[in-house]
């Protein structure tokens, strides 16, 4: 109960700093427009194959993106503040659960600008919007744990993605898979297993993140 | 490091002295290269040149033997063996009207048999046609083959798109549990390092990831020559080739961020923190999404990597060497990277 306690606490801190700033999610709004001005300028009409690919791109550039900031907005002595207050399992969770609201409002804004200019390829809607919130978990677990690693480097930005590109390629290729349901672009009866190695792939990062973080959030 | 003699070093460059040799040399059993025509019609005289592999044909004579058998257990046994020479032989089989199974087209396999070479089989060699309406009883042509030439000596099988490649199962699949054996090293080291800090232990996970990594590229590289030997290609896009890829640039990206810090000690405990998150996405990488898709490799689709199919009890005797081998040749490479390392780290304190 006291955990949960914290971590609300620490949710609330970081939606706090996001809104009083918007920095980010307007920023990236930008970005999603004029990235997908450029992509349906360029495509004119986008078949659902290449819809669902450009989608998980552009929601991966986004992602890296949004997550750089992370936890590069806390420097120096705040840091040293959190670490005599709090247990470093709250600070990662109240994290990783910002960040996946995070990346799932983003994943709607990027769906919402897609249907703007172009048309709606997704058929199962409830599927698709499962598949978000899984992917926004999965991106948020490996961006937030590799954003924490770096922050002390000073190419943070770069390094990020360099990082997390090869680490988020088994996630990616399981959300285009069952995505690609969403679309009816497949039709396979062991959709129920992938989502299960899904999850149990997002649940072992979550894992192994957690007990990682002591060890090297004290810089 | 280690510092329990030297006995664990001398027994892996035997064992892979012991692997190359007997790997290399060990001959392959006596198999059916190709069969021509490979198909043929119920009620005619089929005629078959064969041509074997490692065969001797001409030196046993006479008493060749040859069989088509079908899947049920029913056998033909041959009208007229012509022996070309060791290699080449013309085979005569009277098909009779009535075939033993109730399909259309059905596959039989060819049985070789001379007491030289033992007895060779060419699974679905041929493709028969049964003919409709032309129905007779002649129940009294099948044989079951039976009084099989036992021969002695050592060789590994022969399978037919694989030929003399198979050797490369002493290569290709050890390196890879060998690089498997390395980065779990390199893992518990950065365990070790994150739960006392001592440098020696990231100083051994960097040798034994390096060393690792090294098995991994030459694991590609074994794959990619047998790949193009059996597939036709080097790359041929399946699954594990890419995944191994995937995998191999997570390896990378734990050098790139080595080399972005500075201060050793932050080094360290960041590069320990990726080399355990980046080992436990390998286990996804290269043991479950494999296994879910088709791909060109033994053991897709949930089956396990190696069954009897793949190793006899003669490639055992040499595979299972060939990984204790390799594996610790590994280490033995990973000490010597490591006291390089040492010695740099000495050497950068100096001056």
């Amino acid at each position: 109960m006291k955990d949960l306690h914290f971590i609300l606490l620490l949710f609330r801190k970081e939606f706090l700093l996001e809104f009083r700033t918007r920095s980010a999610i307007s920023g990236i709004l930008l970005y999603v427009v004029s990235t997908l001005f450029v992509v349906y300028e360029t495509f004119v009409k986008i078949q659902p194959t290449v819809w669902n690919t450009l989608y998980w791109i552009i929601f991966l550039f986004v992602a890296v993106n949004a997550m750089v900031k992370s936890f590069v907005q806390e420097k120096g002595n705040s840091v040293l503040y959190y670490y005599s207050l709090l247990n470093p399992a709250h600070v990662l969770l109240a994290k990783i659960v910002y960040n996946t609201l995070l990346l799932f409002i983003l994943s709607l804004l990027i769906w919402t600008v897609f249907i703007f200019f172009g048309d709606n390829p997704v058929k199962e809607v409830w599927l698709f919007l499962f598949v978000l919130f899984l992917g926004s978990i999965g991106f948020s677990v490996t961006f937030t744990f590799l954003a924490s690693l770096i922050r002390v480097s000073s190419q943070n930005a770069t390094l990020l993605a360099v990082l997390s590109f090869p680490l988020i390629i088994p996630v990616i290729l399981m959300l285009v898979k069952i995505s690609a349901h969403a679309l009816r672009l497949i039709q396979d009866t062991a959709v129920g297993g992938d989502m299960v190695i899904l999850i149990a792939i997002d649940m072992l990062l979550c894992g192994v993140a957690l007990i990682l973080f002591p060890f090297i959030w004290r810089d | 490091m280690i510092k329990s003699g030297k006995i664990w070093k001398f027994t892996g460059v035997g064992l892979i002295v012991y692997v190359i040799l007997a790997g290399m040399l060990v001959p392959l059993k006596t198999g059916i290269e190709s069969v021509e025509p490979s198909f043929g019609n119920a009620g005619e005289v089929l005629e078959i040149e064969v041509t074997g592999y490692n065969s001797h044909f001409k030196e046993a004579g006479n008493a060749v033997r040859a069989w088509l058998k079908w899947e049920n257990g029913k056998a033909l046994a041959s009208k007229s063996i012509i022996i070309k020479d060791d290699r080449k032989l013309t085979l005569s089989f009277s098909i009779p009207g009535n075939l033993p199974e109730d399909k259309e087209v059905q596959t039989v396999s060819l049985l070789i048999d001379n007491p030289i070479d033992g007895t060779s089989v060419l699974p679905s060699a041929i493709f028969l046609r049964a003919t409709k309406g032309n129905v007779q009883s002649e129940n009294d042509k099948w044989v079951t083959p039976g009084n099989f030439s036992k021969v002695t000596g050592i060789t590994f099988p022969f399978r037919n798109i694989l030929g003399e490649t198979i050797r490369n199962t002493y290569f290709h699949v050890p390196l890879w549990f060998g690089m498997m054996f390395l980065l779990l090293f390199a893992v518990i080291n950065s365990i070790k390092y994150l739960r006392n800090g001592t440098p020696e232990f990231d100083l051994k996970a960097e040798a034994f990831t390096h060393t690792g990594i090294f098995y991994g590229i030459m694991g590609l590289v074994t794959g990619a020559l047998w790949a193009k030997n059996t597939w036709g290609a080097y790359w041929s896009w399946d699954i594990k080739q890419n995944m191994t890829v995937v995998a191999l640039l997570i390896y990378a990206a734990y050098f790139i961020l080595r080399a972005s810090f500075e201060d050793p000690e932050k080094r360290g405990r960041v590069c320990a923190a990726y080399s355990i998150f980046a080992f436990s996405t390998l286990i996804p990488l290269l043991y479950v999404i494999p296994r879910l898709t088709d791909s060109l490799h033994p053991g897709s689709g949930g089956n396990p990597a190696f069954g009897s199919q793949d190793l006899d009890n003669t490639m055992r005797m040499v595979f299972y060497p060939a990984v204790i081998g390799w594996t610790l040749f590994g280490f033995w490479i990973s000490s010597l990277q490591f006291r390089y390392l040492r010695l740099q780290k000495i050497q950068e304190d100096l001056y």
